[in-house]
């Protein structure tokens, strides 16, 4: 009988272990840091890539991160964070509006960022879970001895999904969000938002 | 003349710091990273409320540092980046951040981070001596020991100080009242105010750190302008939004 057991035991163990690296693993992909990463690796390649180089080929370089970027991203969100309050009693048709102007904003910020990408590492730093938010740190090393610390506030897309998405992005303590709504705020104290999409659509020239 | 003015401002910080040491003696220090009551609130970024009674002529220093940096930093700076070489700019930056090691030993001290203290003082005995006078930053490139970059005005808010009113000073930029207060002490700090002779040196000294740092940057305003539809609104909350996070860190 004790016999039998130390036969087995290796086996039983060993199929324990796989199961245990399979779950792990699971549930690895799953954490907001991974996503992050998993995003952020992509873009990488993308922009690593030799043959999407040069002036000419910017345009498909930026389709494709944006292919990349749109998943992880939920630029709804923040667009609805970014006006707070004003987001209230705002018509589908200014809401949407305001989504796809500013939502280029962001996107043009994003792309001029990455156009001058040289290199650069991500390092994972911290994460922080609760309920259906997230943190994820990560530093960006510029240059031997800069770092610009980076963290991505995320949130859980639904319940039953394990997907998490950006809905602001922290740069050295500066939230993008919180900025945006200041500016937001302050137009909107002494002009109407049809004013406000005015400035925004300037923004695109 | 001179000496009578440095009297006065230590007179007016040692005031300054009294003040802060009672207040922070009634709420108590604050506490270090709070993720998790902000994760709860969920939107974490609660709209920070700068007071600026002073926005008209923040704005209108606000049009003139712009213009200075156009018309004459970045001019300045161009030129100098093309004579000298990035590797000389970099380390006339070390030597300027490694001259400043005072400021950010007394305010980790200050602040009762001992472990900072002793960090910055072995940075500032590596660099200046294996780091040829600062020039060099092989504490951190060799050693893995990073910076700890506090000054007064973290000191000041670290005990409870709040900030005051937004204030953009011309030439110096943005700050507040609590960080206005806090450039006094780092000024004291800062070995470059106790240089005397020759007469213009210190001023040759600032002038060189400023084109030097800018050098480093140029192209980095253009892009924050870019992105902001009220450039003034975007860098007060940017500066408030930083100033609080490295507070708290």
């Amino acid at each position: 009988m004790n016999n039998d057991c130390h036969k087995h035991s290796p086996i039983l163990l060993r199929t324990f272990i796989g199961v245990l690296v399979l779950l792990t693993s699971l549930v690895q992909a799953g954490t907001p840091t991974n996503q992050v990463r998993q995003t952020t690796d992509k873009v990488l390649e993308v922009l690593t890539q030799p043959e999407l180089k040069g002036e000419e080929k910017a345009e498909e370089k930026h389709a494709k991160v944006r292919r990349i970027v749109d998943k992880r991203f939920d630029w709804e969100a923040m667009c609805k964070r970014a006006l707070g309050r004003h987001w209230r009693g705002k018509s589908q048709k200014q809401r949407s509006e305001f989504i796809e102007l500013f939502g280029a904003l962001l996107e043009k910020r994003y792309m001029d960022k990455i156009d001058n990408y040289s290199g650069q590492e991500v390092m994972y730093q911290d994460e922080r879970v609760d309920d259906g938010y997230a943190e994820v740190d990560v530093a960006i090393i510029t240059k031997p001895g800069k770092e610009i610390d980076v963290r991505y506030r995320m949130h859980k897309a639904s319940k039953q999904e394990n997907e998490w998405t950006v809905y602001d992005i922290v740069i050295e303590g500066v939230s993008l969000v919180n900025n945006y709504r200041s500016q937001f705020n302050s137009i909107l104290n002494c002009a109407s938002f049809d004013e406000l999409l005015e400035k925004l659509r300037a923004k695109q020239e | 003349m001179l000496s009578q003015c440095r009297v006065k401002l230590h007179v007016l910080f040692t005031f300054a710091t009294t003040i802060l040491a009672i207040s922070a003696y009634a709420r108590g220090p604050m506490p270090k990273g709070n993720a998790k009551s902000e994760l709860e609130s969920g939107p974490a970024a609660q709209p920070i409320d700068v007071y600026d009674p002073l926005e008209p002529v923040n704005r209108v220093f606000f049009q003139f540092n712009d213009r200075l940096y156009f018309w004459v930093l970045k001019p300045v700076a161009k030129g100098y980046k093309t004579v000298v070489p990035h590797t000389a700019r970099t380390g006339v930056d070390n030597f300027f951040d490694n001259l400043q090691m005072p400021v950010r030993v007394v305010n980790c001290t200050l602040q009762g981070d001992l472990e900072g203290t002793s960090i910055e003082l072995t940075r500032f005995l590596i660099n200046s001596t294996w780091g040829v006078a600062g020039f060099m930053d092989p504490a951190r490139n060799h050693c893995q020991i990073k910076p700890r970059p506090e000054d007064t005005g973290q000191t000041f808010g670290r005990y409870g100080a709040g900030s005051g009113f937004f204030i953009n000073w011309p030439v110096l930029g943005p700050s507040n009242v609590r960080d206005s207060a806090g450039r006094v002490g780092d000024m004291l700090l800062n070995p470059l105010t106790y240089l005397r002779d020759p007469a213009g040196l210190r001023y040759a000294m600032r002038g060189t750190e400023r084109i030097n740092s800018t050098s480093l940057q140029l192209g980095e305003y253009e892009e924050f302008k870019k992105g902001a539809l009220d450039a003034y609104i975007s860098l007060r909350n940017a500066y408030e939004q930083y100033r609080r996070s490295a507070i708290r860190r």
